[in-house]
């Protein structure tokens, strides 16, 4: 779908000062019902309602776009190549940063939004989501592994990019869904997250623009925080802070079960 | 009936973890071995990150054999000094494995490497072990005399230094042999997550000669050493050890492993041994063919610097 595009501005875009209008002004309000997402031994993916109102003064039709984004991340990429009749991985590529979730939800098909210069400035839609690249490719050594870094001038930077979207679509991590924002009542809203169980931990930014006639009027942002509580939470803060006693600890419990094991089928 | 696993950070059907356990245990007890390269490949199948799948595996490892090697012990079947010498290979392969691993998988290349071990070690040992266990059977079955053997170890096992009399296993030989067959099967330990039975046992039998009642039951003892030393090194130095995944394995596993014992001795040794073969072989060929057959994505998601 994507045609050969520009690449992404590294900026953040502003916000549009006329949310911060008063009463008869166009604006939009949203909340989540769960802002706090916990991830115990029984977590299988969550789904969260945003739900949200939009004031709107006048019979012009507007558009609401949900964009929530997870904590960002380094990326390393490999290229599979058949050399002589195997295949091979490349040397990994990296991103500096993309992030570990992004959906979009839209009252209809981005495109028919706004147009594609506003999208990208907004950073609006998974084809114009902003993934750190710097503008020329050099190689970091870490432990003695050269990587490449992916510059976003390089001629093949949309492949590896499409390459980082695609795998994170197949995993549910990455999503756009032109209906997922659904009116309930004149001026009501509400468009379902949905995290899969490999959503990673950490701050989520949400974003609700709404648009009038290709342009954002308002804009209104919400945070979501996703954690590990209870057990898993102190297995994995063990495993990371203590790793070797954590080990040990792993080792003792495999021994003494196939110990126990033996002994309670001697005796049977 | 599904769990969140806290390090491999997917969410997985638990009684499935166990049920597989109880399988892999039972393959282990019923032939004497680890179980490590048929409950890997599954692991990932089931889409637990390789990475993870390799490192909690071996405290499985750990505990079928533990439950193996006690008893074998009380048949006397364990020679202690042969699998303490081997235990001391596998403990520096093991040091050496993780490190490699680590490396690789910074590189990128440990998928590959994984691949390409299980398709040259057990594609090798699998082809070996069926040739030779079926004609054994069909010799049988012909009623055709088994030709005499050669019982002549290789000359070298003489010539080398370091000699120590095993009484258990039959031998007086040099240490170095059983020393770097254990830093060997340490190696593998690190980067396939298997105990290195499938190596082990052949060589002990066919290169070492060591008696064959004593031979299972060594490996398992110097399997426990290796991979107990394995897991502590890939918790410490990968954190790639869960604790859940392990623990839901190894239940299933300590049974599996004594119902698979028991039923070891209802069938003759050569039958087993093709049987055993022919998994082998499988789960080689599965395992490799991802070297040779197109990828459905050209590109792959490699593990970073911090996970």
């Amino acid at each position: 779908m994507q045609a050969p595009t520009p690449p992404p501005p590294a900026l953040e875009a502003p916000s549009p000062d006329r949310s911060a209008g008063t009463g008869g002004t166009l604006r939009v309000a949203a909340a989540l019902t769960n802002a706090r997402v916990q991830v115990d031994s029984s977590f299988r993916g969550a789904s969260i309602v945003l739900y949200g109102a939009v004031f709107n003064p006048t019979d012009a039709p507007a558009d609401v776009v949900v964009v929530v984004r997870g904590p960002d991340g380094p990326v390393r990429l490999v290229r599979k190549t058949r050399q002589a009749g195997v295949w091979l991985n490349s040397r990994p590529v990296l991103f500096e940063g993309a992030p570990g979730f992004y959906m979009t939800a839209s009252t209809r098909p981005l495109g028919e939004i706004a147009n594609f210069g506003e999208l990208r400035r907004l950073g609006v839609g998974v084809d114009h989501l902003r993934i750190a690249a710097p503008e020329e490719a050099r190689t970091v050594t870490r432990y003695g592994v050269r990587d490449v870094v992916v510059s976003r001038l390089g001629e093949d930077y949309l492949d590896w990019r499409r390459a980082v979207i695609r795998l994170r679509e197949a995993a549910a991590l990455y999503n756009s869904d032109p209906a997922g924002v659904r009116f309930v009542d004149r001026g009501l809203f509400r468009a379902e997250v949905e995290l899969p169980a490999v959503a990673p931990t950490g701050r989520y930014d949400a974003q609700v623009w709404l648009f009038q006639n290709g342009a954002p009027v308002s804009v209104s942002h919400l945070t979501l925080t996703v954690e590990k509580v209870g057990i898993e939470r102190d297995i994995y803060a063990f495993a990371h802070e203590r790793p070797w006693s954590y080990g040990l600890l792993c080792v003792l419990l495999a021994a003494f079960t196939g110990w126990a094991a033996s002994r309670v089928f001697r005796r049977s | 009936m599904d769990i969140y696993l806290p390090i491999a950070e997917v969410s997985v059907n638990w009684p499935v973890l166990v049920l597989l356990g109880a399988v892999v245990g039972f393959v282990s007890g019923l032939f004497g071995i680890g179980g490590g390269f048929l409950m890997a490949p599954i692991l990932v199948f089931l889409g637990i990150p390789p990475t993870v799948a390799v490192a909690s595996q071996a405290s499985h490892v750990v505990a079928s054999s533990t439950s193996g090697v006690i008893s074998y012990s009380s048949q006397g079947a364990v020679d202690y000094r042969m699998g303490g010498i081997m235990a001391l290979g596998g403990a520096l392969g093991a040091i050496g494995g993780v490190e490699v691993f680590r490396w690789l998988r910074l590189l990128g290349q440990a998928d590959l490497t994984v691949a390409v071990s299980y398709l040259v070690f057990l594609g090798a040992i699998g082809s070996l072990m069926l040739h030779e266990s079926l004609t054994q059977i069909v010799r049988q079955a012909r009623g055709i005399a088994a030709p005499r053997k050669e019982r002549r170890r290789p000359m070298w096992l003489y010539g080398l230094p370091l000699k120590v009399r095993f009484p258990k296993s039959g031998l007086y030989i040099s240490a170095i042999p059983p020393l770097a067959l254990g830093a060997i099967a340490g190696v593998l330990s690190a980067i396939m997550g298997v105990g290195g039975g499938f190596i082990l046992v052949p060589a002990m039998l066919y290169v070492l000669r060591m008696k064959a009642g004593v031979v299972v039951g060594t490996s398992l003892f110097q399997i426990i050493i290796t991979t107990a030393i394995t897991t502590v090194l890939q918790a410490g130095r990968n954190q790639t050890v869960d604790i859940v995944l392990s623990s839901l394995l190894l239940f299933g596993g300590v049974v599996g492993a004594q119902y698979g014992a028991r039923l070891s001795g209802r069938f003759r040794a050569e039958v087993l041994r093709a049987l055993l073969a022919g998994i082998v072989l499988l789960v080689g060929v599965y395992m490799g063919l991802e070297l040779f057959v197109r990828p459905s994505d050209l590109f792959a998601i490699a593990p970073g610097i911090a996970d």
